[in-house]
């Protein structure tokens, strides 16, 4: 069976402002269907990567592809398929949000009514305010609106919650997303970058972890969740000396161990119960406890 | 039925969605015949993503467990097993397995493990002879 075209196809991808790399030798395959996430800290190369993608940067080695296609070759084709929200939304401040939507919209094939109403009463927008009095959060709804309603097969999105006070965060990422897949289940692909990945964490079924511009870690999240385990284990006296080799960071306290593994749990676990401890639990690292033990070891 | 992803078990979430509506069907807080909830508020509610949800639903339905009614949405079946008998028991002796290899390293002689099991089986049936009487309430 032939593999269908990915999403999304980034081959030793590099790109520098001026003599520093932004994003240096990056690799990234996005199957359709997907909800990825692309996690790193603030200049770790996220927005960078995102804008090689919809030719707003060109690429200084190495290869970009969306939906097999060169964004540079075929842009009108390729963004006619994907929808964007960058980091920092701007609207024209004197439309209102529902000139602004008709706006938008003019520029699409498709646009679904029935989506917009639905986000619009569930996001308590009023279309005749004026978009620059919206608050930052309304206008990130507004935006993520105008990325949705299209029906494009990807979407791909900045930091989208960034910036927002966490109820706001809470509602409406899963929302957006939900409305979004709905339309085509399995075919709606998701490129989303951030630094705050609690919110995410149920939602990205695959993710890259970059820093310094370098592909640090991609794994399927489930995968991950079973590979990366804390292990705790508290002795009657204080802990032997053991082989630990495999854990990924070692913290002692007094009687009490705990490890990060990485894949070597069970064997970890093994050695750790040869020597009786009062008790030893593990349980699995979230993803954001993931991202914080990869860049810090 | 309420349902509860824990990140942290290290179970894939699909996965726990499917365990979880097993329990509520063997407990009977999920009865033959009642509705489950739509894919999409439950992925919202959840917090997840909602292609998760579909395949942990799809999972059941290839189980036997719940059925799809186009139009209608998905049902507990009443008898839920489409699989034969063997296959059934092979499934539930990995589980078996897997839970006396657990007592092993508890400290759980097999004499305990299996009063243990006697007496899960009666709350559970408790629960569900419970969850009947309310129904004829």
């Amino acid at each position: 069976m032939k593999s269908p075209t990915p999403a999304i196809q980034i081959e030793n991808l590099t790109y520098a402002y001026g003599r520093a790399d932004a994003v240096h030798d990056l690799n990234l395959t996005v199957q359709p269907g997907r909800c990825y996430g692309l996690f790193g800290r603030n200049g770790a190369g996220k927005t960078t990567t995102m804008k090689c993608l919809l030719n707003l940067l060109r690429p200084q080695s190495g290869h970009v592809r969306v939906f097999g296609l060169d964004p540079a070759e075929h842009e009108v084709a390729v963004k006619r398929r994907l929808a964007y929200v960058p980091e920092q939304v701007a609207f024209y401040p004197w439309m209102s949000v529902r000139e602004t939507l008709d706006y938008l919209a003019s520029f699409r094939v498709q646009w679904n009514r029935k989506t917009e109403q639905e986000l619009f009463v569930r996001f308590q927008l009023d279309p005749a305010q004026r978009t620059g009095s919206l608050s930052k959060g309304q206008r990130t709804q507004v935006a993520l609106i105008a990325a949705v309603c299209p029906e494009a097969e990807l979407l791909v999105l900045d930091e989208p919650t960034s910036g927002l006070d966490p109820i706001v965060r809470r509602e409406f990422i899963e929302t957006v997303i939900g409305a979004y897949q709905e339309g085509n289940p399995g075919n709606r692909t998701i490129l989303v970058s951030t630094h705050l990945i609690t919110e995410f964490e149920g939602l990205i079924d695959e993710f890259t972890i970059i820093d310094n511009g370098r592909t640090v870690l991609t794994l399927d999240s489930d995968q991950a969740r079973e590979r990366y385990q804390k292990i705790r284990a508290r002795f009657a006296q204080s802990p032997p000396e053991l082989d630990l080799k495999g854990a990924l960071r070692v913290r002692r306290y007094g009687r009490e161990l705990e490890l990060i593994a990485n894949g070597a749990g069970p064997e970890l676990m093994e050695r750790l119960r040869q020597h009786n401890p009062e008790a030893l639990s593990t349980e699995a690292l979230t993803l954001e406890e993931i991202f914080v033990a990869t860049l810090k070891s | 039925m309420i349902l509860q992803i824990n990140f942290k078990s290290g179970m894939p979430i699909y996965l726990q969605v499917v365990d979880q509506i097993k329990a509520a069907a063997a407990s009977g807080a999920l009865r033959p015949g009642e509705v489950l909830p739509s894919i999409r508020p439950l992925a919202e509610e959840l917090r997840v993503n909602r292609n998760t949800v579909a395949k942990a639903y799809s999972e059941l339905e290839s189980l036997g467990v719940i059925e799809t009614l186009p139009g209608r949405g998905c049902f507990l079946k009443g008898n839920h097993s489409a699989l034969r008998k063997e296959v059934r028991r092979k499934l539930l002796i990995v589980e078996i397995d897997q839970a006396i290899v657990q007592a092993h390293h508890l400290q759980v002689p097999r004499q305990e493990f299996l009063e243990l099991v006697n007496e899960r089986m009666d709350v559970l049936e408790d629960k569900r002879h419970a969850n009947v009487n309310h129904k004829e309430d």
